[in-house]
């Protein structure tokens, strides 16, 4: 199948080339003469002649290396090729002849008469200059030149074409040589190969026998097949019979016959076995009837499926001998489902029955959250009650759980809430304590930050964001006393001077902290008590200025001067300024000494001032942590300082560390010693509030967390009243009892007892600043919008 | 010194097992050891050191004991598997091979037959055991008793099942055990007391179940495999243990019939029968119709002297009930109550004794028959349409009393044409039989919870029944009863509360509650062109509203008081109201007129009621948040656990408190209308 197609193929491919090239001949010619140039047709022809005479020339140069006539120079063989080719040119090609030689044109032109127009239009152009003038890169004229037409009356075409360069000599004398002739250069021409030559030269040549001249693949050497198997080779392409005298169809032959044959094949005699009963079959077949004739075996009969049934229930007394299961199995048993409530009740109570949001609800639910399965649902008569469409589902599931579920036996939560919770004193017996708002004070702009009461319990002293200093009555409320300490800064810290013989207000605004006699509203003698205190000083640290040992003055940690006349017509009285802003002013018990804390002013935070002398000291210098607050021991030599995680204890006389507190706060916001000296409370940026037992640990005794904001201000009663309070940013205060006994077994009692709300929380701050009445169960706190409130 | 011990070798890790480990143990498939764990009750369990037993992984797995898995690699059933599996091979071979004869005939003789009787006994070392597990197994039963059969059902199953269930449901006749039912939405419940043991099960409604398709029949078919062995057992030492038969007779013709329970032939076992047969009439002889026709003869006489009977308020039985036990009631309500047993069987027995039902076809003819039978009746007929059995079909029979119906009566104007035959033909819609009693069926099933006949007029055909309530709810305190009245549950000024703020919603309501309460007067359905009563009812409406607008003028203020729940905020108001009172007096004083009293409105009233309630509530909150303020952070959490139980019920009781209100109030205003 395959070659024939390609055959056809070939075919197919070679006719239309063979007649492009016939056109190309034609159109090549047409050129030719319009452009008088010998196109590409002419050299397509030039080719093809090549082409044609090449394999003969192959062939001569073959035979030339088969007679090993190495002699031949280079050039030689080319030139007698040459000639060679031009004589085979004019014997063979009436083609080349025609177009190579001039004089043929003559002919062409007397065979194409149409062309004779454009000969004229030649013969016209002849006469003209046969260049151009062109200018060429450089500006220079160039003169372009047409192409030389070798046309019949051009010299060139007078030279006769040498074909045969041997000379005008006859062939005949050479008829003996090889050679036909002598070239140019005295070289012997040698006689082309004539047709007869050739058959002898391929007579010569003998093919190796078998040779196909394909390589096989395995070796690699050229196949060759021997005559056999080309043979089978045919045979095969013709679908024939390979091989040699193969008869297709033999004649049967017969193996086996139905003859019978007249002798066996075997001489043995026939067993017995062959023609006498067997005695051991008829032994089982006689056991068998025996079986039979005994009813020992009975006929087959199937048995219907009834009857199978009925055989395999068997029923009888499991338990007719029963033993409890053993005590100590670890058997549990399937918790029983919980028998239906009222609401699973075809016709339940109305009230039971979902409303359209619970219904709602329930369909908007993933099945796996509803509390129930079901929906309750009334029906009004037992006939119109519906299937329970998760009937099955619902027993599949418990026969889950009662496979796949864990079992446990969990111990039922049975505690009564009420003993869980503590039993704690009443109210009415921890009376008194403030319940309620008793006077409200107003007038301050901004923030109130802090607040005082004196120790008579009779005014009320306040600072806020405003820089004013107020004095308030706390009977009727009303504003005694101001002054306006500064432009800039807002009050931080109030605190009146803890003794009763004089009136003496402290107040920090800025980096000062103020003494101030408020006589306006004093009796002359407090008064004049007041005055000699704060003027006992003056002159005392002027006499005594401080030096260091190179004898260079240093700046005193506090300048104590006074205020200028315009405050002192007011009361104010000293100005005591040190290196940063004041925060926290506390009160020695005797008022002799006051601590101030200015968080910022970092070896200067802490600064312990002597109302005697007039003078500042820095007691630390340097301090771990920020300082947040200091306060004294209510009466011993003891000092408090509170920095953002821990709080210090330092002995004054001793000049030593004595204890380290560690509430476990982020951040403490103020700390309180209770009267007794033995108890901290500490409030806590953190929402906390802590109280600690200085016996006991460096950890509080009791965590209170009842703000839901940070705490501001703690403060224990002073006055013998067993409570303290806390001022939050939740505008809240909280009170609390907190009673401590002498005696050192027992632990403090911390009851809460009271919220009291009622500060308005501006800007996330509520209450600031919370104060105990010296004696009366009251409370006075300072809150952020702008109010003073009595508690009472 | 002690030798180190290796970690995971004793102690918890050794005594659990995961589950995959468990079936690599015994060299089954994982169904085969789900359906060996189903027989044999093996369960998972849940470690109480969960870390140490899974060896520090912490993905969840299943846990048994080892102990357990280890007794079930000595289980004959596992043999039984492991032959059933090596028969499934060659009948697999023989079905490849295409011989379905051979596969069949492997089947039939080779497949071995798996028996659970060893397993009862090792399950249920006692009876009282095998009864306190009986609920799940008879409400499976009865679920495939009613399924339709299916290819994962097969018929044979189905039929297994009902032949238990009846039987079952006989021994419940027998010996009076049953003692509540309930009609719930999902079926009917009943509970039966055995022997001591409280038995309850659920019995579908005879609907087509829905079978959904994540419902694996495999695992439902080894479960009711496993329960028909242990109730066929549980029937028998039933049945023998009252002196019956095991297993009574059953006649495939008249169950075919649809006779049920009648198929059956209960009889008892010899002369010698104790006690318990004696005031049962067991045995049933052998043709039931002609029993039930000598029955009703029997019965006939009986009939017409109960009428009299009936009309005896209590029953003659009070004083001889000398053996039975006393009921005993707490005098004080803040005593101990002491549990008491329920009715005894005798009593049970006597409920429906001396009466004759008849059941109409529109009523469920399975539960009526087992409850009356159950309780005593022993005549109950129904529509032969209901099926064979019945003591009659005939429903104009006269020793019928009571007739159990599903439907309004129809108005009888054409009864007296129909009298024209010998016998008045006495059809139950058309027209009733005199002397007899007309009940729906919820009346059965709340005489029985009650243990006493209720009134049947409540009961009447076409009457609003009365809530059908479950038996089993014991209202607990803090728990809504609905057997009681709303006042004697409601907290301290709740109701005035509700009413405030249902006054509050009405003005808002106000065009909803117009529609209702129009619709309640049923006489303008069509509202575009009844106008005259739609008027009619405006004016109704319209004077209402005046009222509560009198009304709602001191109420504002309240209302604004009750915004600010401050301690002191109230305190003040209250000594502004007191102030006021007190200008008020002098003022009078002044004028010389004499002081008008306050006019005290319903809703002022209210208002100071319930603003005392709240005060103290509020009071007793405070006590109690201060009291857990000084808990430790342990026992809060703990309180909170506890409270959350208890909170959880206060709300569901307050919100069934205020739906009820609010129907009350429907109701009261329905009626005022």
């Amino acid at each position: 199948m395959a070659p024939n197609p390609r055959k056809r193929k070939a075919v197919t491919r070679d006719v239309p080339a063979a007649s492009d090239s016939e056109e190309e001949l034609a159109d090549g010619l047409l050129d030719g003469i319009l452009s008088h140039s010998e196109g590409e047709s002419d050299a397509d022809q030039e080719e093809d002649a090549e082409s044609d005479t090449s394999s003969v020339i192959e062939g001569l140069s073959d035979e030339d290396e088969d007679e090993g006539d190495g002699t031949f120079s280079d050039t030689d063989p080319e030139d007698g090729e040459q000639g060679i080719r031009e004589q085979m040119r004019k014997l063979n090609t009436r083609d080349a002849s025609a177009q190579l030689n001039g004089v043929d044109h003559a002919l062409d032109l007397d065979s194409r008469p149409q062309t004779d127009g454009e000969l004229d239009e030649q013969e016209d152009e002849n006469l003209k200059p046969n260049y151009t003038v062109t200018t060429d890169a450089n500006g220079n004229p160039r003169y372009l030149y047409k192409e030389i037409d070798p046309v019949y009356d051009s010299d060139d075409s007078d030279a006769p074409e040498t074909t045969n360069t041997i000379g005008d000599i006859p062939l005949t004398y050479y008829d003996e040589y090889p050679h036909i002739g002598y070239d140019i250069n005295g070289k012997k021409i040698m006689r082309p190969a004539k047709g007869e030559a050739l058959d002898a030269l391929l007579d010569q040549i003998d093919i190796p026998k078998g040779w196909t001249g394909l390589t096989d693949p395995a070796t690699g050497k050229p196949l060759n097949l021997s005559e056999e198997e080309l043979d089978v080779l045919k045979r095969l392409t013709r679908n024939e019979v390979v091989e040699d005298g193969y008869d297709p169809y033999p004649e049967m032959v017969h193996y086996f016959s139905g003859k019978k044959e007249i002798m066996p094949l075997s001489a043995a005699p026939e067993p017995k076995r062959r023609f006498v009963p067997s005695k051991h079959e008829a032994k089982r077949v006689m056991k068998i009837v025996k079986a039979i004739r005994e009813g020992r075996i009975q006929p087959y009969k199937p048995p219907s499926e009834e009857e199978e049934e009925e055989e395999e229930r068997v029923y009888y007394d499991v338990w007719a001998d029963e033993k409890p299961r053993p005590e100590n199995s670890m058997h549990l048993a399937a918790p029983k489902l919980p028998p239906p409530g009222y609401d699973a009740s075809y016709h339940p109570p109305p009230e039971y029955l979902p409303d359209k949001n619970e219904e709602v609800a329930w369909l908007a639910a993933d099945e796996e959250d509803r509390e129930k399965d079901y929906l309750p649902k009334s029906y009004e008569a037992l006939r119109k009650v519906p299937g329970y469409e998760r009937f099955v589902k619902e027993r599949f599931e418990r026969s889950l759980d009662l496979y796949l579920a864990p079992r446990v036996r969990r111990n039922k939560l049975n505690i009564d809430p009420e003993s869980l919770l503590p039993k704690l004193p009443n109210p009415e017996d921890l009376k008194p304590f403030p319940t309620m708002c008793a006077a409200i004070f107003r007038g301050q702009e901004g923030r109130v930050r802090s607040v005082s009461f004196d120790p008579h319990g009779i005014f009320v002293a306040s600072g806020g964001d405003d820089g004013y200093v107020r004095i308030w009555e706390l009977l009727t409320g009303r504003q005694v006393w101001n002054v306006k300490l500064s432009d800039e800064d807002a009050v931080d810290a109030v605190k009146w001077r803890p003794t009763k013989d004089a009136s003496i207000l402290a107040a920090a605004a800025g980096e000062s902290v103020y003494l101030i006699v408020p006589y306006s509203i004093l009796s002359p003698d407090v008064e004049q008590a007041s005055r000699d205190i704060l003027d006992a000083g003056w002159g005392y640290a002027a006499s005594k200025p401080s030096t260091t040992t190179n004898g260079v003055t240093k700046e005193p940690p506090g300048k104590w001067a006074r205020p200028g006349s315009k405050f002192e017509s007011k009361g104010v009285l000293v100005q005591a300024t040190v290196r940063s802003m004041v925060k926290i002013i506390n009160w020695h018990r005797r008022g002799d000494y006051f601590a101030t804390v200015s968080p910022r002013g970092q070896s200067s935070a802490v600064a312990i001032h002597t109302l005697s002398k007039h003078l500042t000291q820095l007691p630390f210098r340097r301090l771990k942590g920020i300082a947040q607050t200091a306060q004294f021991h209510p009466s011993k030599a003891i000092f408090f300082v509170a920095t953002r995680n821990t709080i210090r204890s330092y002995d004054l006389a001793k000049q030593e560390l004595v204890k380290i507190l560690q509430p476990g706060a982020k951040w403490i916001s103020s700390i309180d010693v209770h009267p007794g000296g033995d108890n901290i409370i500490v409030g806590t940026y953190d929402k906390r509030l802590l109280w600690h037992d200085l016996d006991l640990s460096t950890k509080p005794y009791k965590t209170l967390r009842f703000h839901q904001e940070a705490i501001r201000a703690v403060r224990f009663h002073q006055g013998g009243l067993p409570l303290f309070a806390d001022a939050s940013d939740d505008g809240s205060l909280q009170i609390f009892h907190g009673k401590v006994v002498g005696d050192l077994m027992e632990n403090a009692t911390i009851v809460p007892l009271k919220v009291l709300k009622g500060h308005k929380v501006k800007s996330r701050l509520g209450v600031m600043d919370v104060d105990w009445h010296p004696r009366e169960p009251w409370c006075v706190s300072a809150g952020a919008d702008g109010t003073c409130r009595l508690w009472s | 010194m002690a030798k180190i011990q290796k970690k995971g070798n004793s102690g918890a890790a050794k005594n659990y097992i995961t589950r995959t480990r468990a079936v690599k143990k015994l060299q089954i498939s994982l169904p085969d050891f789900r359906r060996l764990c189903i027989f044999k009750g093996i369960y998972p369990r849940e470690p109480r050191k969960k870390k140490k037993v899974s060896k520090g992984s912490t993905a969840a797995t299943t846990f048994y004991y080892t102990k357990d898995i280890q007794y079930l690699l000595h289980e004959p059933l596992l043999a039984k598997f492991r032959e059933h599996k090596a028969v499934a091979k060659k009948i697999a071979k023989a079905l490849g091979r295409g011989e379905a004869g051979d596969a069949a005939r492997l089947e039939k003789n080779l497949v071995p037959k798996i028996k659970l009787d060893h397993i009862i006994k090792e399950r249920y070392p006692t009876f009282t055991d095998a009864l306190r597990d009986l609920d799940d197994a008879l409400s499976m039963l009865f679920l495939f008793a009613n399924l339709p059969s299916s290819e994962h059902v097969p018929a044979k199953t189905i039929a297994l099942c009902q032949k238990l269930c009846h039987e079952f449901e006989h021994y419940v006749i027998t010996s009076h055990s049953l003692r509540r039912s309930f009609l719930s939405i999902k079926g009917i419940y009943y509970q039966a007391t055995i022997q001591g043991q409280d038995v309850m099960w659920l019995v579908p409604y005879r609907f087509v179940q829905r079978t959904g398709g994540d419902i694996d029949f495999r695992i439902m078919g080894t479960f009711v495999e496993f329960y028909t062995t242990l109730v066929g057992f549980v029937n028998y030492r039933l049945y023998t243990s009252v002196g019956l038969v095991y297993p009574p007779k059953f006649n495939a013709d008249l169950d075919a019939q649809g006779a049920e329970l009648s198929a059956f032939q209960i009889e008892g076992k010899g002369v010698a029968t104790n006690g318990d047969v004696s005031h049962g009439d067991v045995s049933v002889t052998a043709n039931p119709e002609a029993q039930a026709l000598a029955d009703r003869i029997a019965a006939a006489p009986v009939t017409e002297e109960e009428q009299p009977e009936e009309l005896q308020p209590v029953p003659a039985g009070e004083d001889e009930n000398t053996e039975t036990i006393d009921k005993f009631e707490a005098v004080a309500p803040d005593a101990d109550v002491l549990p008491q047993p329920q009715a005894s069987s005798a009593e049970v027995a006597a409920l429906f004794a001396p009466y004759t039902f008849y059941l109409a076809r529109e009523t469920p003819r399975a539960p009526l028959e087992f409850l009356l039978k159950a309780f005593g009746c022993k005549r109950v007929g129904w529509d032969s349409t209901l099926g064979d059995g019945a003591f009659t079909s005939n429903e104009s029979d006269p020793s019928i009393t009571h007739q159990i119906v599903d439907r309004t009566a129809i108005p009888s104007e054409d009864a007296s044409e129909t009298v024209d035959g010998a016998a008045p033909k006495v059809q139950w819609p058309r027209s009733t039989m005199p002397g007899r009693t007309y009940v729906q069926p919820q009346w059965v099933w709340d005489c029985i919870n009650q243990g006493k006949l209720l009134r049947p007029d409540l009961y009447a055909p076409g009457a609003e029944l009365p809530p059908h309530l479950s038996p089993w709810v014991k209202a607990k305190k803090g728990e809504y009863d609905p057997n009681l009245p709303l006042q004697a549950q409601e907290l301290e000024g709740e109701a005035e509360a509700f009413e405030d703020a249902e006054e509050v919603a009405s003005e808002a309501e106000a065009e909803e509650s117009d529609d209702e309460e129009d619709e309640e007067d049923e006489d303008n359905a069509m509202e575009s062109d009844a106008s005259v009563e739609a008027g009619e009812g405006m004016q109704v409406d319209g004077s209402e509203d005046e009222e509560d607008d009198d009304d709602e003028e001191p109420q504002k203020p309240t209302d604004d008081w009750d915004g600010i729940d401050s301690d002191a905020e109230s305190d003040v108001s209250e000594g502004e109201a007191a102030r006021l009172q007190h200008q008020r007096e002098l003022e009078a004083e002044a004028t010389g007129k004499p002081l008008e009293p306050e006019v005290q409105t319903t809703k002022s009233k209210n208002a100071a009621v319930r603003k005392k309630a709240e005060k103290k509530r509020k009071e007793e909150q405070d006590e109690r948040d201060r009291q857990k303020m000084m808990l430790s952070n342990k026992k809060r959490k703990l309180l909170k656990r506890i409270e959350y139980g208890s909170n959880k019920r206060d709300v569901e009781a307050e919100n069934l408190r205020r739906k009820k209100r609010k129907l009350e109030r429907v109701k009261a205003a329905a009626g005022a209308v």
